[in-house]
């Protein structure tokens, strides 16, 4: 991989290099920019992380729409509003779409946007790489949800335990497009953890060791980790899935001799690692909020590291705690029954941190903050519930009841969600230049967490009272009557809650503009890391010149210090230690069409899988055409994709590198990978397509 | 800061209404699914007097962590959002702390896995306590007690093997044939551990007596490790399956009947017989059975022609379906059809959410089990499509299109099959207990 391409280094003086823009003669690199088109084929991570975050809310609001379906179906005994049939079909993609399409790319949205500006690089390792996730995640939501336009939706459950997951069981199309839907999405996941990883171990700035990275990016690496060996065993499931139901391949056919038994070990073993992918990017964000609004560092940070760490190892060997009831021998009930119980403890390290870190604080309870302490204490519900379904006698009464529909809401939405409405709040003006409205955020924070309450804690009653997960009606007589109204209204006052999120998001930027768009300025939060070191909303190169990290919250240690009886004292404002974004003639990364390209070969192929093999054809032949233009298309172009690109100067970009050493390391192109190890600045090699030029024009 | 402070504060209270919410989740009186209340069986209590425990610690727990959050927010809070720059706390960092908060969840957490692997010893450790049964003929034989519970597309089997047969890990279909099969209801004897041996002929269900015990799934293919259950006082308990199932996974539901063991006794020995047909007619169904071609004279006989030929290929009735050998195998996709024999003793029918007697007047249920022989889909979803064009089975009771007059001689044939049990010398409690609504 460490392969670095000298024919691009540039000279002082040279002119123009000419690369190939037509690799293939047929698709021509992409140059306008400012344009819609740019967005298909960017490959600023900022970019990427915005469009991240716009799908996976779209793809909320689809997922939303289907709980409140469940809920008013349930809302009473006998509900008559959906078939059992579309039933088990909303409620499957209901939990499909909010942890494969909402979860996971909200996720991506905030480690793709906030990963690179936290380590002060320029972009990530792999720029195309990551226009390729996304589009490949977007194709595979949509093509998972266009099963709706042909017949309907997958009807298994999330989990689709085989054999009712065969044709025999489920003959629609449904679990067709569920196994190709997450099989393209965890391509995404795949290509964008090997992309992060890269980035967060080889692109640090100088001095910024691995125990001085942000928790967020720390967590994230840690989401990355688990992806990358998670990924795989559900591809495989996916891939036995497929075979079994289009070729009759009899990987699940228990007719055929086959144990049901190894799908469930095969999703689990994804799928509890999968939970923990799902918290810890939540984890991270309250890890940043927290501290920031509490004018303290994060307490324990080493501790909270390393609980990080430990709950990425340990979150691997308690996967059959959801099979407690599924047959397995007593000795592996008990085994997992003990390990699961001990993940409680880096868990509550990581409460019992944030709660260090408040206390004696100076805290300020702001949308974000208040999102943030919502998730230390919603979280800490779905925790313990977590440790009463740990102990396995007591789970044999609690499993696939209610009671774990509420635990794993109170994990999900308490944990994940919350923490990333937090984010939304924090990082908003980082993002768009923009606060968000305090009071309209405080309304959207009050609804959300009472109507959560309302909805997920009444279920907590309804499954010890033993109402069954996934069933769509219920007789009156059994008890389930009071909290299942209950919770319907709660899931509404949800749904309201949101409403007032995209009120907000209009009504601020509406006001901002009215304002004549006034600058938040880099750091409006008095802030600790690095990506506010920058200008607001963060310039397309992000930052100025590379930043030499001598401390943990390197930022922060920039703008205070201490007086000799050790009190806090600023020694500078913000603005004056923060890079205003002014640089221009940075080169950047180009983009590309092929990432998008290649990502839309996949739905076609899928869809040739399921309807007529015919369709695979054209479907391979984009994806082999798409390869085969990116391998040839360079990396970078040296001609264009600069940022603030000063027509009026003479000659063009590429004057001298400048001696000081401030080349940015950044994300430089494909096929190369700079090693910049912590402290290993110095040595490194000059970055061939990426200079800063500070005496330009 | 103040402006939301009385929001704050209804955001506490609210919170401390949940936590007692979950304080008294139990209190629903008529949740016959209940796990935390009218527990009948020693599993279901070992559990709940544990998880009464569990529960008092995690509210302990949250209480803390809620108390910690809300008296920082008293105490640290700073009202309005800017704040002079020489407002900073202590900037702490005490690594004593970390090793405090290692520990001590790990230790509470030691202490609960100790309890755990004692109770989960108890659920899954079994004694053998063969009982002795006089079964039909008036032989004794003994009884191991175990009940072979089978699941599938959307109804339980339960199976009696008396003698000396070997259950345990066996595939289904090389059981061999039981001495009683019974659908929807499983009767036990009171007071008598049973062991049961749970599988599945489809997909994956999972067997579920809240008041009893725990659950256990059913896995096509291979039998459950033994999960047993016991009923310490008679009555009827509830149970659903609960693992997702298909299309009619929630209308799969079931009841385990504890009798004391006289009357358990009797409901073996009526089990043993056929059903109680007159003179005429089983000497018509003799000779139907030995290939004769009589043609059926009055209401019963016709009935039973009916049954023979519309029936009977998936469906057994001991005494009516005497000579065929039902093949539901070659008809439906689980392979498997209702023991009608003693449909009457029963008191649901259709995966236990319709009933067989009506509980207020205590009359056989003509009108829904009519409803049902003439469009099952009407009362419980079911595929009556094929399952594709290669493969005829059917998932579920399919519409066999009956006529009025079929149907009628039908539910009159069923209405002989028997009447529930006593329990306790009363006749009526059952039919009224077990009522769907």
């Amino acid at each position: 991989m460490a392969i670095v391409e000298r024919p691009l280094a540039i000279g002082a003086g040279d002119d123009a290099i000419e690369t190939n823009d037509r690799p293939l003669g047929s698709v021509t690199r992409p140059k306008e920019t400012g344009s819609w088109k740019d967005w298909l084929t960017t490959v600023d991570h900022k970019k990427i992380g915005i469009m991240y975050g716009v799908a996976a809310m779209f793809f909320f609001v689809i997922g939303g729409a289907e709980a409140l379906l469940i809920r008013i179906q349930l809302a009473t005994p006998n509900g008559t509003l959906l078939s059992p049939d579309v039933y088990n079909q909303v409620f499957t993609m209901h939990g499909v779409t909010m942890i494969f399409l909402v979860a996971m790319p909200m996720g991506a949205a905030f480690t793709n946007y906030l990963l690179p500006l936290q380590l002060g690089a320029r972009d990530v390792a792999f720029p195309r790489l990551n226009a390729l996730s996304f589009w490949v995640f977007l194709f595979g939501g949509l093509f998972l949800n266009s099963a709706w336009l042909f017949g309907g939706g997958a009807d298994g459950g999330w989990f689709n335990y085989a054999p009712n997951s065969s044709v025999t069981f489920s003959p629609s199309h449904g679990i067709d497009f569920y196994a190709l839907g997450l099989q393209i999405t965890g391509v995404a996941s795949l290509v964008g953890a090997i992309n992060l990883i890269t980035t967060a171990l080889n692109m640090r700035p100088k001095g910024m060791t691995l125990m001085r990275m942000p928790i967020f990016t720390w967590m994230n690496l840690v989401v990355q980790f688990l992806l990358l060996f998670a990924v795989p065993v559900i591809s495989i499931a996916l891939f036995q899935l497929t075979f079994d139901r289009l070729f009759d391949a009899n990987f699940f056919n228990t007719e055929a001799g086959a144990d049901p038994l190894l799908w469930q070990h095969l999703f689990w073993i994804f799928g509890h690692p999968e939970v923990y992918i799902l918290i810890l990017p939540s984890f991270g964000i309250v890890s940043e909020v927290i501290p920031v609004f509490s004018r303290k560092p994060i307490f324990g940070y080493s501790f909270m590291v390393a609980s990080g760490v430990a709950i990425g190892f340990m979150g691997w060997g308690v996967w059959a705690h959801h099979m407690f009831v599924s047959g397995i021998g007593p000795i592996s009930v008990a085994a997992f029954s003990l390990s699961t119980m001990f993940i409680a403890v880096p868990t509550g390290v990581k409460i019992l941190n944030w709660l260090a870190t408040i206390w004696g604080g100076k805290l300020r309870f702001n949308t974000a903050m208040l999102f943030a302490v919502g998730v230390v204490s919603m979280f800490t519900i779905g925790g313990l519930s977590g440790v009463t379904h740990s102990v396995a006698p007591a789970d044999t009464q609690q499993t696939d009841t209610y009671y774990i529909v509420a635990h794993f809401h109170y994990v999900i939405f308490g944990g994940t969600l919350l923490g990333f409405f937090s984010g939304f709040y924090f990082w908003w003006p980082k993002m768009f230049g923009y606060k968000l409205n305090e009071k309209l955020g405080k309304t959207n924070f009050w609804l959300q967490i009472v109507g959560f309450n309302v909805t997920f804690g009444p279920m907590h009653i309804l499954g010890l009272q033993g109402m069954s997960r996934r069933i769509d009606t219920y007789d009156a007589g059994f008890g389930f009557e009071r909290w299942n109204f209950v919770a319907t209204v709660g899931a509404f006052i949800i749904a309201l809650g949101i409403a007032f999120f995209f009120v907000n998001v209009a009504v601020s930027r509406n006001q901002w503009i009215k304002a004549g768009r006034p600058n938040p300025g880099p750091d409006p939060w008095d802030a600790r890391s690095l990506e506010w070191m920058t200008a607001s909303p963060t310039p397309v190169h992000n930052f100025d010149e590379e930043i030499v990290v001598e401390s943990q919250d390197e930022f922060w240690h920039r703008k205070y210090g201490y007086d000799e009886n050790h009190n806090v004292v600023r020694i500078a404002t913000a603005a004056e230690v923060a890079q205003d974004g002014s640089n221009t003639n940075v080169h950047l990364p180009s983009p590309s069409y092929f990432p998008i390209l290649l990502a839309l070969s996949m739905p076609i192929i899928s869809y040739g899988l399921i309807y007529s093999l015919w369709l695979c054809i054209p479907g391979g032949m984009l994806m082999v055409y798409s390869m085969v233009g990116w391998i040839f298309e360079h990396p970078d172009d040296p001609n264009a994709a600069h940022d603030h690109h000063d027509d009026g100067h003479d000659g063009d970009d590429h004057g001298a590198l400048p001696d000081s050493g401030t080349e940015l390391e950044a994300g430089d192109g494909d096929e190369e990978l700079v090693a910049v190890g912590a402290g290993a600045v110095g040595e490194t090699v000059a970055s061939d397509v990426v200079e800063t030029e500070a005496t330009d024009g | 800061m103040t402006r939301f402070t009385p929001s704050m504060r209804k955001g506490v209270k609210f919170l401390a209404l949940l936590t007692a919410m979950f304080v008294f989740a139990a209190c629903a009186g008529d949740a016959e699914l209940d796990t935390r209340s009218n527990l009948a069986g020693p599993e279901a209590q070992s559990i709940e007097s544990f998880m009464r425990v569990l529960l008092w610690i995690t509210y302990i727990v949250f209480a803390f962590v809620l108390a910690i959050t809300v008296e920082a927010w008293r105490r640290f809070r700073i009202k309005g959002d800017d704040y002079e720059d020489d407002e900073f706390p202590a900037q702490i960092d005490h690594s004593k702390w970390e090793i405090v908060w290692t520990i001590v969840p790990a230790l509470i957490l030691v202490g609960v896995f100790v309890f755990t692997l004692g109770l989960h010893n108890q659920l899954n450790s079994s004694e053998e306590n063969p009982i002795s049964l006089v079964v039909g003929d008036g032989a004794n034989v003994e009884w191991e007690p175990e009940i072979v519970v089978v699941g599938q597309q959307w109804w339980w089997e339960y199976q009696y093997h008396f003698g000396d047969v070997e259950l345990t890990a066996q595939r289904i279909e090389t059981l061999p044939d039981a001495d009683i099969t019974t659908a929807t209801q499983m009767v036990i004897p009171v007071g008598t551990e049973i062991e049961l041996e749970i599988t599945s002929r489809d997909v994956i269900h999972s067997h579920w007596i809240p008041s009893l015990n725990g659950k256990r799934d059913a896995v096509p293919g291979r039998q459950s490790a033994p999960w047993k259950i016991q009923a310490d006082e008679p009555g009827v308990f509830f149970g659903q399956c609960t693992e997702f199932c298909g299309l009619s996974h929630s209308r799969m539901r079931m009841q385990v009947i504890a009798l004391p063991m006289a009357e358990f006794q009797e409901w073996v020995t009526a089990q043993m017989e056929g059903v109680e047909l007159s003179p005429e007619t089983a000497a018509y169904v003799a000779d139907l059975a030995a290939g004769g071609t009589t043609a059926p004279e009055g209401t019963e006989q016709r009935a039973v022609d009916t049954f023979r030929t519309k029936c009977a290929s998936c469906h057994v009735l001991d005494g009516v379906t005497n000579g065929i050998v039902s093949r539901p195998e070659e008809q439906l996709v689980s392979g498997a059809a209702p023991n009608l024999t003693h449909f009457g003793t029963r008191t649901t029918f259709a995966g236990g959410i319709v009933n067989v007697w009506d509980p207020d007047t205590g009359d056989f249920n003509r009108n829904q089990l009519g409803q049902w022989l003439r469009d099952p889909s009407s009362i419980k979803a079911n595929f009556t499509e094929p399952v594709s064009e290669d493969d005829a089975r059917l998932r579920g009771m399919p519409n066999l299109g009956l006529t009025a007059q079929e149907v009628d001689d039908l539910v009159g044939l069923l209405e002989m099959t028997g009447a529930p049990p006593t329990v306790d010398g009363d006749s009526e409690f059952l039919i009224s207990e077990t009522g769907v609504e």
